[in-house]
């Protein structure tokens, strides 16, 4: 039964800060984080301003210490292509890179500030997907990335950065579309340390996250309907929960939703846990249709379980055990006000951290809460609703009064096809006895096959009439179910608009030797390399035969550690029956057709003779 | 009125027929690969009359003897199988299919690499047995019958 006394409720006259506190989530991070929501103003007056050309050459626009919010706004008009960027780190020499390392470890000693990552990522994909993985790591040679030093230095000057101004910062936007008043809140990071820091996809320079809280009026009160929180992995109405579906949505004592943030990653998690991130390598579009047609042959024909190999597993830590910010918690929040008047928010469209020039964007810092990497407006901003999938759903209130319209005008709609109906169909009885009437008489056979026709046409569109009133009754029928639940002051199922559902991994996943599963996924990658090297060596003759055995042997041993021995030992024989079969077919594709024809011939034959004698 | 016999036991697919009746030509065709050999280095009609290595490597009767044990061994297998399989234990599922699966792979290696690695001929009666031992073993219903397929998510590789 929804009540909706049952949650928190703000005066429709408060003030926009009042509403952003009254409702501002809790964010409970992983232990080993280094990185918290901080304030823009401190960092950009760590930060220098860069611009990057197309023709490779970038150019120091303002010098780190004398960059202010104001002088980030001061128009600069630049050429198509440009990239314009802070840089938060400044490069490193190689001592340098020491030294901020070894500072590093001495920090996090300092603040006994660890992370254990448990079962890794790489025992829980499969060889296939860490075989891609090693090509993922190596890809980073050839693309621009952020160094680990430049993480190390980010921890560090965060960290000097939080001394001097002890503060955690979230930017809340208060806007009203459609009946709905929508809060979102900003957290800007210094830092995304992801992969160097725990095992993820990516590092860059500064990292924006945002949740978004709707409400709606009743009674001179906005009570909260939807939770929303950006994703990377999900979109639209799989990015919300309802205020009431405490199975996904946490809610504190003090009545504020609990954001569970990914380690390194940042992102907002509805749960704690250890959620698989995964990457898929982006393909040319002619493998990527192979690769279906493979699949679609592998799962429907053979009945085997889908996979995709070139889909890398992350995980992204949410356990919530770490730092915790917000009412209830020992942190609180600093709340600043944006809107699209804050000048740094709209009139600043560059990258809020090092352009890494990595072209598939994941090392590229993202730019500010109302822009899009290249510059053009984030939706999440200008279509808040649309963002979550809400464009489509009216604040409760409201839905009651459209459900009443919409039956009113299908009601209205239904008499008049009634009529129209009466109307068409003594029409078409009265040609039907004009037709009867042609019959037997030759010299109206123009006449007749005239009418004949035109009978037709109108017995479709009687016919498409009474159709369309049938479907229109089980409209009504619908709509007034649904009336009648939500003026019983019931709702819908709440998770009857997610189709896809982030769900953190379960604790126990099926590893017959936990410890030895992982080192073997440790090692597995550089054991192959070893093999194929000495192969190489030792019988260079052989070297496809080795290493197809070779290659078979690891799937076996990886299979027994994933007690997943009887399947990987089916799909292998399998594999090797196909090519069997295409050299079979290869060598004796006459003696096959013939057979098959002979066979086919011998079947038709007795099941004709069978009808014949039965 | 003869009362009927009640019957509890499974009933077994055609394609499990099938699959005996591939085990049985393969244990024939293993049998021949058994004495050939032997005959081909006249055991039978002058004994081991000769040395079975040369240093460390094998001679032609070594060899022989070698190939012969070999299949014999594969043949005994075969045989233990078919027992199982026609019984419907699902460890025979398993080791028939492994045993598939590394046969395949023998004969696959010995069709790449014919003259240079075994110096014989690909065996395509052997390969074309176990191709369809192979796809009948993976038919649903032969799975479902020996307790393979519960239709359980497993671990991707």
């Amino acid at each position: 039964m929804y009540r909706a006394s049952d949650r928190p409720a703000a005066p429709a006259t408060a003030s926009d800060l009042e509403l952003l506190r009254q409702f501002e989530p809790v964010a409970y991070f992983t232990n080993g984080e280094p990185f918290y929501p901080t304030d823009v103003d401190h960092y950009v007056r760590d930060c220098s301003l860069w611009e990057h050309y197309p023709d490779e050459h970038e150019k120091l626009l303002v010098k780190q210490g004398e960059l202010t919010l104001e002088k980030l706004v001061e128009p600069r008009p630049a050429a198509f292509g440009t990239v314009r960027f802070l840089r938060f780190i400044e490069n490193l020499s190689l001592t340098e890179a020491a030294q901020v390392l070894a500072d590093q470890a001495r920090l996090r000693l300092k603040l006994r500030n660890y992370f254990h990552a448990g079962i890794g990522r790489l025992a829980r994909g499969g060889f296939l997907p860490r075989l891609v993985d090693g090509l993922f790591s190596l890809s980073f040679l050839l693309r621009g990335r952020v160094s680990a030093a430049a993480a190390a230095a980010a921890e560090l000057d965060y960290y000097e950065m939080f001394k001097e101004e002890p503060k955690y910062v979230y930017y809340g936007r208060v806007t009203r579309q459609n009946g709905w008043t929508i809060l979102q809140y900003w957290f800007f990071f210094c830092f995304n340390n992801w992969r160097s820091g725990f095992h993820g996809v990516n590092d860059h320079e500064s990292d924006w996250e945002m949740i978004t809280i709707y409400l709606y009026e009743n009674g001179g009160q906005l009570i909260p309907e939807w939770v929303a929180y950006a994703s990377h992995d999900f979109k639209g109405d799989d990015l919300r929960r309802r205020w009431d579906d405490h199975g996904e949505l946490q809610i504190n004592d003090e009545c504020h939703p609990v954001i569970y943030a990914g380690a390194g990653s940042h992102a907002s998690y509805f749960r704690p846990g250890e959620y698989q991130a995964e990457f898929i390598l982006p393909l040319p579009s002619w493998f990527s249709g192979l690769m279906r047609t493979w699949n679609k042959f592998w799962t429907e024909t053979l009945g085997q379980p889908a996979g995709n190999p070139f889909r890398i597993p992350f995980v992204d830590f949410a356990r919530g055990d770490g730092l915790r910010i917000g009412p209830g918690a020992p942190q609180s929040w600093s709340p600043v006000l944006i809107d699209e008047s804050t000048a740094w928010v709209s009139q600043y469209r560059g990258l809020w951290g090092l352009f890494a020039r990595d072209p598939i964007s994941g090392e590229n810092a993202p730019a500010g809460p109302m822009y899009n990497r290249d510059g053009t407006p984030r939706s999440s901003w200008y279509d808040p609703l649309g963002f979550a999938g809400l464009d489509k759903v009216p604040p409760p209130p409201q839905a009651l009064e459209l459900l009443k319209s919409n039956c009113n005008k299908v009601i209205q709609h239904q008499e008049e096809l009634e009529q129209l109906i009466l109307e068409k169909a003594v029409e078409l009885q009265s040609l039907g006895i004009e037709m009867k009437g042609m019959e037997g008489n030759p010299h109206l056979a123009k006449q007749h096959a005239a009418l004949e026709k035109m009978i037709s046409a109108l017995g479709a569109e009687v016919k498409g009439l009474r159709r369309e009133r049938s479907e229109n009754t089980a409209l009504l029928q619908g709509l007034a179910q649904q009336r009648e639940r939500l003026n019983a002051g019931e709702q819908d199922d709440p998770r009857a608009h997610i189709r896809h559902l982030a769900e953190p991994d379960k604790p126990t996943l099926a590893f017959r030797f936990d410890r030895a599963a992982e080192t073997w996924a440790a090692i597995s990658l550089s054991l192959l390399l070893f093999a194929i090297a000495g192969l190489i060596f030792l019988a260079p003759h052989y070297v496809w035969a080795g290493l197809t055995i070779i290659f078979l042997l690891f799937l076996v041993a990886e299979s027994i550690l994933r007690a997943a021995f009887v399947q990987t030992i089916a799909r292998i024989t399998l594999i090797l029956a196909m090519i069997a079969t295409l050299i079979l077919f290869f060598h004796f594709w006459k003696w096959i057709i013939v057979g098959a024809l002979l066979t086919t011939g011998a079947f038709l034959m007795f099941q004709r003779l069978r009808e014949l004698t039965g | 009125m003869a009362r009927r016999k009640k019957n509890n036991r499974k009933k077994r697919p055609i394609a499990v027929t099938v699959i005996a009746a591939a085990i049985v030509v393969l244990f024939l065709i293993r049998l021949y690969q058994v004495f050939e050999p032997l005959i081909r280095q006249q055991v039978f009609e002058n004994g081991i009359a000769g040395p079975l290595f040369d240093g460390w490597r094998l001679t032609d009767l070594g060899r022989a003897l070698l190939s012969s044990v070999t299949y014999f061994v594969l043949s005994a297998t075969g045989i233990a199988v078919l027992i199982g399989f026609l019984r419907l234990r699902r460890w025979s599922w398993v080791l028939l299919m492994s045993w598939t699966g590394i046969s395949l792979a023998i004969t696959l290696v010995n069709y790449f690499y014919a003259q240079r690695l075994l110096s014989s001929q690909p065996n395509y009666a052997v390969m074309a047995s176990n191709v369809i031992i192979a796809f009948a073993l993976n038919m649903t219903e032969v799975q479902r019958i020996f307790g393979i397929r519960r239709d359980e998510s497993v671990p991707s590789l």
